[in-house]
């Protein structure tokens, strides 16, 4: 597994625990020990999205920012130039971009 | 609202094609017990449900089978991909083939195309929660039944995961039933409509 699929692979388990918590606290609401775990993978998944976002392409459009998004020039069309990211990184359902 | 992240909530990597498998998993797209009839059915009820908390979980759990029909139409994309002209002759694929090449469209595996039909929004908080109950239970049984029938783990892998998604979100629809259950005349559940019959709400 490279860089990209290992860090990604942390993103997708870090925001199951986020999705899975959030509908248990939606009919526990109160319950303690939920909300710390809640708060610990939400801050976790915060600073991977953004790590992230700093090397590849940035997953949600709240991490686009072009100056500084995908440093190792990953799945993109313009590399080099100045571009809007959100285009960059590879279509979710396939790992190519396309043929055209 | 919505927003989109790029990434599927499950990997999906199917290295072989195949369209006979793809055409048995496109219930789960576009049949009656799948992944757009649940996200439909349960952002539809959201609106008129009496208990912002439950309207809420309706909306969460509703976003999250959005993000289910994705894995699903992921894994027929992979499984069609580059399809021979020998392959698409396939028998189960070859209709499909004809009116849609290898696009997605929503439709059950025996051909019904997707629609409203296939779910209820009854308007009622007993009844929209006995309804959601049972489609999950309906989708489980369809997972069930293909993961029956499908031999390659590239495939069956996702499938595994969700229909376990499957089981905890009947979970929470069950607190969700009691949470309502609570508000109402503990007498007699059936007394009034919260959803319609006002007056009776204090």
């Amino acid at each position: 597994m490279d860089k990209r699929e290992q860090m990604l692979q942390k993103i997708n388990e870090i925001s199951f625990t986020v999705n899975d918590l959030t509908l248990y606290l939606d009919t526990h609401p109160t319950d303690a020990n939920a909300l710390t775990a809640f708060s610990q993978a939400a801050n976790e998944r915060k600073n991977l999205l953004e790590a992230y976002a700093k090397e590849f392409e940035p997953l949600t459009i709240n991490c686009v920012c072009p100056d500084t998004n995908n440093q190792t020039g990953s799945h993109t069309s313009y590399p080099g130039k100045k571009h809007f990211t959100w285009v960059d990184g590879p279509i979710p359902w396939d790992n190519q971009g396309g043929v055209l | 609202m919505w927003t989109y992240e790029k990434r599927l909530q499950f990997p999906v990597n199917i290295k072989t094609p195949c369209p006979k498998t793809a055409q048995l998993i496109i219930s789960q797209f576009g049949g009656p017990d799948g992944e757009l009839a649940a996200s439909m059915r349960y952002l539809s009820q959201r609106y008129s449900m009496p208990c912002k908390e439950i309207g809420g979980l309706l909306t969460d759990i509703g976003t999250e089978e959005l993000a289910h029909l994705e894995i699903i139409c992921a894994m027929i994309f992979q499984l069609t991909k580059n399809l021979t002209p020998e392959q698409a002759k396939t028998a189960g694929f070859d209709a499909y083939y004809i009116d849609h090449t290898t696009a997605l469209w929503p439709q059950a595996a025996g051909g019904i195309p997707f629609n409203a039909c296939e779910f209820q929004s009854k308007g009622d908080a007993i009844t929209d929660l006995h309804e959601d109950l049972a489609a999950e239970q309906k989708a489980r049984t369809t997972y069930e039944n293909l993961l029956r029938v499908i031999d390659n783990p590239e495939v069956k892998e996702p499938l595994r995961f969700l229909r376990e998604r499957e089981v905890v979100h009947y979970q929470r629809f069950g607190e969700a039933l009691e949470h309502v259950k609570a508000r109402l005349d503990s007498k007699n559940f059936y007394y009034f409509n919260p959803e319609f019959d006002k007056q009776f709400l204090k």
